[in-house]
């Protein structure tokens, strides 16, 4: 019988292993980054102190970020990377303060974003097996399958991004769903005006509102959204797509079963998906493989709220529904965060003190 | 908090109509509420009932206590409860309105964003703003978590709140922000700058409540005073102390 330090001792190795960095940012970050990064919904977590002069920092509620900043002002840009991390990080959870200990593995420009995903599911089975769980019930998701599936039904773009923007929202999504297959509850505006009459219109408007024209949203933007506004009204998506999309969302089964029906569905409605879903039914394989009694599940509508994301995701729970690793493919975090060429990057977070219960359990 | 054995802690608005109004609600029960130091005393009674102390607060500050159980009872706007604590609702209990300080919370963007009727609307903006103009979409408000609770029900995600102590409404002419969550009652200072609440846009509709906190320390004793004071008042069921 291990104990909980032995156990702690075990992870610390894995953290520390010879082909891996062990990261130590800071346990008082600038708060700034995080809210520009992932904005008031993140923000609301975050134990914020603040300067004298009106700086806010945070304690340090996550990892990654502090990772991928270091990487980009090390100049590290062009050279692959693994991160590994152990330490706690601090949140407010309905505004009590919580300390949690986290570990995870960061890779950042890895030549082989495909090896590098397989590597950190890797590392979070590892991790998993010194809390004796060999069977975590592990959901799938796939942002940039989602993305690849709405190209390929021929979703007009405009109202891809607006879709796209709200996955990993499920009552936001199925608003804008429930909107798109009910065309009676569309508001038909009145008969298109000239760009240049809708763009004086505005300007007037802003004027007499004392608004400054640059800044802000500027006449041009706010006149093209209105008429793209009026044009999707007046060409919305037909049915059958929404329908198609509302399929696939809907989509949740045993990792070969869930490919099969998105499969069958492309099919059935005309067109070919075998090339995207490859990879991810590689990963559901590699996975299945190292874990061989988990519970492998593709979730179609499964995705962070954060939309820098962009492949594959995955969480790991256990006997209690906790999420015990989560983690995935996040290639836009390092351009949001200043990077001058994409950089790709794939990672995972574990929960130790959730996998130290899920041991004593 | 209490130390004595008995006794309520009342708190009332220290100043303006709302002081003024709860002073009212309270004598038409035939509860006078004095205030022997006038404006400047923060500590008050009830005529006849020896038992009740009575705290001049700020409104904001009433809604506080009552969320940390520091006084018993209390007259505040639900918005400042629902403001105050993500948890503030679960810690009190909303006794009933008073029919004054009626208020609306809501959303209202420049009148010019002929685009934007609705929260979803808000949300196609806000997802693609920071890529053309560098910055997020800016809230001015003093209603932290109000908005951010709004907002995360539409699934809006990317802006960025800029806390605004008052005159919230010139926010967006000044610059400051692009669009405000606030406070409105007759809607003409929002017309006045030229700006629209959103189709979709109440938050919350607010007004004027009597609150029993629910965190404070309620012996028997003390329940019983607060059915005694509450009974007084009318309108309100008996036993309610049994939901503390």
């Amino acid at each position: 019988m291990k104990t909980a330090s032995e156990r702690y001792a075990a992870l610390a190795r894995l953290v520390e292993a010879r082909t891996v960095t062990r990261a130590t940012p800071p346990l008082l970050l600038p708060a700034g980054p995080y809210f520009d990064l992932a904005g008031e919904e993140f923000g609301r977590n975050l134990l914020l102190t603040t300067t004298n002069n009106g700086v806010e920092y945070c304690l340090r509620p996550d990892f990654t970020l502090p990772i991928a900043q270091d990487y980009i002002e090390q100049g590290l840009i062009g050279t692959p990377q693994a991160f590994t991390y152990l330490g706690p990080i601090f949140r407010q959870d309905k505004a009590v303060p919580v300390e949690f200990e986290q570990a995870g593995l960061e890779l950042l420009g890895q030549p082989e974003p495909a090896a590098a995903l397989d590597q950190v599911l890797t590392f979070a089975r590892w991790a998993l097996a010194i809390y004796d769980i060999t069977a975590p019930n592990v959901r799938l998701g796939g942002v940039g399958l989602f993305e690849a599936f709405l190209e390929a039904a021929d979703v007009p773009q405009v109202w891809r991004s607006r879709i796209r923007h709200r996955f990993g929202h499920p009552e936001s999504l199925s608003r804008l769903m429930d909107r798109l297959a009910n065309p009676e509850a569309r508001v038909v505006g009145p008969a298109p005006d000239s760009r240049e009459t809708v763009v004086e219109i505005v300007t007037d408007s802003m004027l007499a509102g004392g608004l400054g024209l640059i800044g802000s949203r500027t006449p041009e933007e706010i006149a093209d959204r209105y008429l793209e506004k009026q044009a999707l009204d007046a060409a919305p998506i037909a049915a059958e797509t929404v329908g198609l999309i509302q399929e696939y969302l809907a989509i949740s089964d045993t990792a070969q079963i869930a490919f099969e029906r998105i499969s069958t569905l492309c099919t059935a409605s005309g067109f070919d998906f075998e090339q995207p879903l490859v990879q991810v039914r590689n990963h559901a394989a590699a996975l299945q493989a190292l874990s061989p009694d988990a519970e492998l599940v593709f979730d179609a509508s499964f995705s962070p709220r954060l939309d820098y994301y962009t492949g594959i995701v995955f969480e790991m729970t256990g006997i209690d529904g906790a999420v015990l690793a989560s983690g995935g493919e996040y290639d836009r975090m390092l351009e949001r965060l200043g990077a001058t060429e994409p950089v790709n990057a794939t990672g995972c977070a574990l929960w130790v003190d959730r996998l130290e219960r899920e041991a004593t359990q | 908090m209490t130390t004595l054995p008995g006794g309520l802690t009342l708190a009332v608005p220290s100043k303006g109509r709302l002081e003024e109004m709860t002073r009212k609600v309270f004598s038409n029960s035939r509860l006078t509420i004095t205030r022997p130091g006038g404006a400047r005393s923060y500590i008050g009674s009830i005529k006849n009932q020896p038992q009740v102390t009575v705290r001049f607060y700020p409104a904001a500050e009433i809604a506080r206590e009552l969320i940390l159980g520091g006084i018993d009872i209390g007259v505040t706007g639900s918005d400042l409860i629902h403001e105050a604590s993500e948890t503030g609702e679960e810690n009190v209990l909303f006794v009933r309105g008073l029919g004054f300080g009626e208020a609306d919370v809501i959303v209202a963007v420049p009148d010019a964003w002929i685009d934007v009727q609705t929260m979803s609307d808000l949300a196609d903006v806000a997802s693609d703003f920071r890529a053309r103009h560098g910055r997020w979409l800016r809230v001015a408000t003093k209603y932290v978590n109000l908005t951010r609770r709004h907002f995360a029900r539409h699934g809006i995600a990317e802006y960025r709140i800029v806390e605004s102590a008052g005159a919230t409404e010139a926010a967006p002419a000044s610059g400051s922000a692009d669009l405000i969550v606030d406070i409105t009652s007759t809607g003409s200072t929002l017309a006045a700058n030229q700006l629209r609440v959103l189709e979709d846009g109440l938050i919350m509709k607010s007004e004027a409540n009597l609150i029993v906190s629910r965190t404070a320390d309620w012996t028997p004793l003390r329940k019983a005073q607060l059915e005694a004071l509450l009974s007084i008042m009318g309108g309100v069921p008996p036993g309610i102390s049994t939901l503390l």
